[in-house]
């Protein structure tokens, strides 16, 4: 019985280490994980535009989305950049149905209608398939940038472009259709997003 | 025979986070980290709890160990962390295992020689991968089959190239 007690007392001293440590060290890592959070996703979305495109903090001040939702995807946010007062782009970040689960992309738009780049943002494509999207490596978004809405915005199996991500046609087709879906509501939101609001 | 089952309970990390050389170096340090630090810690209680609360005890401190890591990772090396996704917590699985598999004699030297090993995998897998998937653009070597299959490769390769008389168990028979 003695030994039992003791058994449970020490045990009970290890947990108690165990959870206050971990409780302290969450609460001291907070701060970091939130600041490094915030800058990778900062970093994800602004890595579409060019450097030297823009000179304000565009996600620091996101634009209405009004309609945001389109038939296959939904405007999570957009962002306006300018380059000495002016509008130079503008920034939509834009989520579909890919196979595995949604797939949230980062545009940019040239005031023009022009794509100027895309980039993924998040995704839970298969391994080695899907999830090939945003690899650097294989240069598969590339072939979108400098095109427009009047495109043919489909695979060239489907008559229309584009090259598929290869063994990826569910993932392939679901960006596309997001793309074009992102030319589209620029092009019908194009007053709002581009004057709108003027910056202070 | 413990050696063998200690290199088979690291696998899981070891195949699945170790894409790069960075990755590779990533993964070897957590693993080298969290199982000493969690013999470390189990070293005072080892003889004064019984089995029962010895594994309760064990698995607390892992709980711990790992949640510290992770959160580590996450507000230091993030976009590492997202690389490496749920491999570090599951070095837990290692920790048990070699806490486990661990004799009572000569404790401390095997797991040095353990975890000098896991490392080295860790870093010959990384370096690998990255130079298949990169130069020779061999697409398996990003997946963890790829990583399986050129582990098998580099132990058999470690097999011939091993001086001295090969034990039957290098050579394929029982």
């Amino acid at each position: 019985m003695n030994r039992l007690a003791r058994d449970a007392g020490l045990l009970l001293l290890t947990a108690a280490i165990a959870v206050s440590t971990t409780l302290a060290w969450r609460q001291w890592t907070r701060p970091a994980i939130v600041s490094a959070e915030k800058q990778l996703q900062t970093r994800q979305r602004l890595a579409v535009l060019p450097a030297g495109s823009y000179d304000n903090q565009p996600l620091d001040n996101p634009l209405p989305t009004p309609a945001a939702q389109r038939p296959a995807s939904r405007v999570l946010a957009a962002y306006r950049a300018t380059l000495t007062g002016k509008p130079s782009a503008i920034i939509l970040v834009t989520q579909a149905q890919g196979y595995a689960g949604p797939i949230v992309l980062s545009v940019a738009i040239a005031t023009d209608g022009r794509l100027i780049a895309s980039q993924v943002v998040e995704q839970q494509e298969s391994p080695g398939l899907g999830a090939r999207l945003g690899d650097p490596q294989v240069h598969w978004l590339d072939q979108f940038a400098n095109r427009h809405l009047g495109d043919h915005w489909a695979l060239e199996r489907d008559h229309g472009d584009f090259d598929q991500l290869a063994g990826a046609t569910v993932t392939s087709r679901a960006v596309i259709t997001a793309l074009q879906e992102a030319l589209g509501y620029f092009d019908e939101q194009r007053g709002g997003l581009l004057e709108g609001a003027v910056d202070e | 025979m413990n050696r063998f089952y200690l290199l088979a309970a690291s696998l899981v990390s070891l195949l699945g986070a170790t894409r790069t050389l960075r990755e590779g170096v990533a993964i070897g340090l957590c693993a080298v980290l969290t199982a000493s630090l969690h013999q470390l810690l189990l070293t005072p209680l080892r003889k004064r709890l019984a089995r029962w609360a010895y594994v309760l005890a064990s698995l607390l401190l892992l709980a711990a160990l790992l949640t510290c890591l992770q959160l580590g990772l996450r507000a230091w090396l993030l976009p590492l962390a997202i690389t490496l996704g749920p491999y570090p917590l599951l070095l837990c699985l290692q920790c048990l295992a070699v806490d486990h598999l661990l004799p009572e004699q000569g404790r401390w030297r095997l797991l040095a020689t353990h975890l000098g090993a896991v490392f080295a995998c860790c870093l010959l897998l990384g370096a690998c991968r990255q130079w298949l998937a990169n130069i020779t653009d061999v697409h398996l070597a990003n997946l963890a089959p790829g990583a399986l299959l050129l582990l098998g490769l580099l132990v058999a390769l470690y097999n011939r190239l091993r001086p001295g008389p090969a034990h039957p168990r290098r050579q394929g028979k029982l």
